[in-house]
């Protein structure tokens, strides 16, 4: 079927069938691996970072991942203690020119780390670029390495940022995009070093820095490695808001002039638009492949094209940070309305979990009456909307606006303390 | 597993840990729970569901366990759909949650990793308590007294403690090792059974205050049968549910060697009649009929024991009558009879039965099974002159059990007629506590 819509992007002049790639990690580790995922739809690839071997040898620990389970459902985040690519760095330039060899017309990113000198940075630039890269991407922010003086160390401090970038930039031709870790209070900085570096994008985000769990019948963090573990990078689902939060900030900087790529927790179609709306050009996933499967990519592009379709664009880059006006200052929100919850008597089931949050965790505005319908005192409901967030039938709670009952035009500040 | 299966399925699988929390968290956590409000026993789903919703699982045990003794039995029989899955909220949504499913997971998970529900009252108390019978009423009573700290004598006619669960309830609804497991449980709380001591004759529970018994639940159950009198009820291979099924639980092949290749003629469309009609299918029947004088719609079975009749293969011949049982020999060979209709439609009584004439039946049955219900036993009736009512079953008050004798209770089937077993445990609790309540002083003996 020939749809009106074509999902192409072009990013730092790369030229991307659709934003969809795999993201630096174990899903892009191979040859094999890449080509199936790009045989089956996927637009691109950050193929897994390579290090000089020579330099140091890596290995991984083992167990190498922790879930956070939200029961029944499993996964809503993952762990790792994966470091970077533990092949070794010729056969993994091997690999990448026999991508671009069979696959040119797809987005081929080849992240790198330099592990020891500064200088590595410039070697790996430039081995990259002669395998083939449309682009590279500087790993600058993994939580795990254990090679000191690596990972998101480097991620935390803009100077390095900018002096690695610098290096980096002045070993090749081709755009090179900076890997953003989110263990930092605010990435502005960092994300502006490394355009002063001479990034020509960024990514982000890497993984966040996190104890996924507990064993507490052995009192063993997890993953248990030997009988110790380590806060380590975590992924999926969880992580989605925090990712957008710092995609968002840097698209809002108007002193960052590059483009962004949107990593974390991106499963479907709706988590990408989300990305795009708030200003990533392409969107890297690696979590989701690792619990679905490459497969999941068909539904990512027959969902983006049928959104597109339905919103009247006709390209991705009609969408690009389309969300990000409507973002403000928590000291800009509006004070002068608020909502009212709307319940629809026909719809409910007369569980009373909406009464139940709104007495214990809000503001006692809805009582039950004699059929177990949830009653809305309005005057005061104060529209923080639990009651709809909590209610298990669709489309049961809404919510009115008026004004705000407790309207001041001063002193509010807009705290949930 | 290849063919098609000749015998329904009454029992559904038990609950993995991963099947239990899924179903848990499909539970809405309504306020205010239908559920916990829809179990004649006190049962509180809403809150165990919860529990195993939060991982505690063993407190779900407990709070199974800790309300009613015969927790893990009543997952096994207890008509849900007509208790707390029938208030399920969830329904509205999609499907109730499947609570007797999740009731079974906590009990047994909660034994599997040692739970102990039940405790013995911490402070002994010096009077000594008699239940009679030990039956789903007289169990549950002689748990909670023990747990109160008196002395409890448990009276039981027959050989073994369980009453209609161990010698009326089919095997395959409720096993031995389930039903053991509650029983264990109360037994071990120091209750003191005396199994094969038949409590009779006038005022026979009067007699135990005499014997020095403070207190006495009266709780023998219904195990008399009633049988139409037909022609040829005296024949060979004519019998009654409650002699069958406690046949088939005590002697299954002298079950068997009576409907195994023959045609089972079945009378009757409750409960009851279903469960015989289920035993006959696994004792190797051929055809089995169930004949009511109850319109499809109006049988008294659930839904769950219909389906599972049909699963069977049973023919169900609602509004039908036998008249007559046919034999060869001293042997029944035949039943036959004619369909009915209601004088008065809705009201479900024999004398309101009408035959539609020219519609006879003969169908040829190698057996014949009652299962119209079942009245009290002569030796029951009397045991309290004072409270036994026309047709033997005894007035009990439905707050406390009181007989209006002072001291003496009574529950189950005996005062309800045939009821459910999560009816009598409530009658066991609330005897119980009102026993209690009088023992400890709290409330005076009425005289």
């Amino acid at each position: 079927m020939k749809r009106n819509v074509n999902l192409k992007v072009s990013f730092c002049g790369v030229d991307f069938p659709n934003p969809f790639c795999l993201s630096s990690s174990p899903v892009g580790n191979t040859y094999d691996m890449c080509a199936r995922a790009l045989d089956m739809g996927w637009g691109g690839v950050v193929f897994k970072t390579i290090g000089l071997d020579r330099e140091v040898s890596i290995t991984h620990p083992s167990p190498r991942l922790n879930a956070y389970h939200n029961l029944p459902y499993r996964v809503a985040g993952l762990q790792n203690v994966e470091q970077i690519s533990d092949r070794s760095t010729k056969d993994n330039f091997a690999d990448f020119a026999r991508l671009k060899k069979d696959y040119p017309h797809k987005g081929l990113v080849c992240s790198i780390m330099g592990l020891t000198h500064a200088d590595d940075w410039a070697e790996l630039a430039k081995m990259g670029q002669d395998a083939g890269a449309d682009m590279l991407e500087c790993n600058f922010s993994c939580p795990q390495m254990t090679v000191e003086g690596t990972g998101h160390k480097v991620g935390q401090d803009a100077a390095i940022i900018e002096k690695l970038t610098s290096i980096t930039k002045s070993a090749c031709t081709i755009p090179v995009m900076a890997k953003m870790t989110p263990n930092v209070a605010d990435m502005v900085p960092q994300a502006l070093a490394a355009q002063a570096g001479g990034a020509d994008a960024i990514s982000a985000i890497n993984t966040v820095k996190a104890i996924s769990a507990v064993d507490v019948e052995t009192c063993r963090p997890l993953p248990n490695i030997a009988d110790r573990s380590s806060p380590s990078g975590f992924s999926g689902k969880a992580v989605k808001p925090i990712a957008l939060r710092f995609v968002s900030d840097m698209a809002r900087e108007p002193r960052l002039t590059i483009p962004v790529s949107g990593i974390g927790g991106i499963y479907t179609w709706i988590d990408a638009v989300e990305f795009l709306l708030l200003g990533a050009t392409t969107l890297q996933v690696t979590t989701a492949i690792m619990q679905h499967g490459y497969r999941i990519v068909d539904d990512m592009i027959e969902g983006l094209e049928d959104y597109l379709i339905d919103h009247g664009h006709a390209s991705v880059h009609d969408v690009i940070g389309k969300a990000l006006p409507h973002l403000a200052d928590p000291s800009m929100l509006s004070h002068e309305t608020q909502v009212v919850s709307v319940i629809d008597h026909a719809r409910c089931v007369g569980c009373g979990q909406c009464y139940l949050t709104c007495r214990d965790g809000a503001a006692q505005a809805i009582t039950m009456n004699a059929e177990r319908r949830p009653v809305v005192d309005e005057d005061a409901c104060f529209g923080c909307l639990m009651c709809q967030h909590i209610c298990p039938v669709r489309d049961c709670i809404g919510f009115k606006t008026v004004p705000h009952h407790l309207f001041k035009a001063v002193g509010s500040t807009g705290c949930h303390c | 597993m290849s063919g098609k299966k000749t015998t329904g399925v009454c029992t559904k699988p038990r609950m993995t840990l991963q099947h239990a929390i899924e179903e848990a968290s499909r539970c809405l956590l309504c306020d205010d729970a239908p559920c916990s409000k829809a179990c004649p026993g006190g049962t509180d789903p809403a809150r165990f569901i919860r529990q195993i919703r939060f991982f505690n699982f063993k407190g779900a045990a407990r709070t199974v366990l800790g309300n009613n003794p015969l927790g893990g039995v009543c997952a096994h029989v207890c008509p849900v759909e007509d208790t707390c899955v029938g208030a399920c909220l969830r329904t509205g949504i999609d499907r109730p949650i499947d609570i007797d499913g999740l009731q079974r997971f906590a009990v047994e998970h909660g034994r599997q990793v040692g739970v102990k529900a039940l405790f013995r009252g911490e402070t002994a108390r010096p009077e000594r308590v008699a239940v009679v019978g030990a039956g789903p009423a007289g169990l549950t009573a002689a748990a909670r007294l023990a747990g109160l700290g008196y002395a409890v004598t448990l009276f039981e006619a027959r050989d073994a403690v369980g009453g209609m669960l161990r010698y009326g309830v089919p095997a395959s609804r409720l096993s031995e090792a389930d039903l053991g497991a509650d029983v264990k449980e109360v037994l071990e709380l120091g209750v003191e059974v005396r199994a094969g001591r038949r409590v009779e004759g006038k005022d026979g529970a009067l007699a135990l205050l005499d014997q020095g018994f403070a207190a006495v639940f009266v709780a023998p159950g219904l195990w008399k049968p009633h049988a139409l009198p037909l022609p040829g009820r005296d024949l060979d291979g004519v019998t009654t549910a409650l002699d069958f099924l406690a046949l088939a639980r005590t002697d299954a092949a002298q079950a068997a060697a009576l409907v195994k290749d023959r045609n089972v003629a079945v009378v009757g469309g409750g409960s009851v009649a279903m469960d015989v009609t289920h035993v006959s299918r696994e004792l190797g029947a051929k055809r089995i009929y169930a004949i009511a004088l109850e319109g499809m719609n109006e049988l008294p079975a659930n839904d769950r024991e219909l389906a599972l009749a049909i699963e069977d293969g049973v023919v169900v011949m609602p509004q039908h009558m036998v008249k007559e049982i046919i034999g060869r020999g001293g042997k029944v060979t035949a039943v036959t009879g004619v369909e009915t209709e209601w004088i008065e439609p809705g009201k479900l009584v024999p004398s309101n039965a009408r035959e539609v004439e020219g519609t006879s039946f003969r169908l040829r049955a190698g057996a014949v099974v009652q299962a119209i219900g079942q009245g009290p036993t002569d030796a029951v009736r009397g045991l309290v002159v004072a409270a036994t009512l026309k047709n033997g079953l005894l007035a009990a008050d439905e707050a406390t059990q009181a007989t209006g004798v002072a001291r003496v209770y009574a529950g189950g089937d005996v005062v309800r007629g045939a009821g459910t077993v999560i009816a009598a445990v409530g009658d066991g609790k609330r005897a119980a506590d009102a026993i209690h309540e009088i023992l400890s002083g709290r409330t005076e003996v009425a005289s």
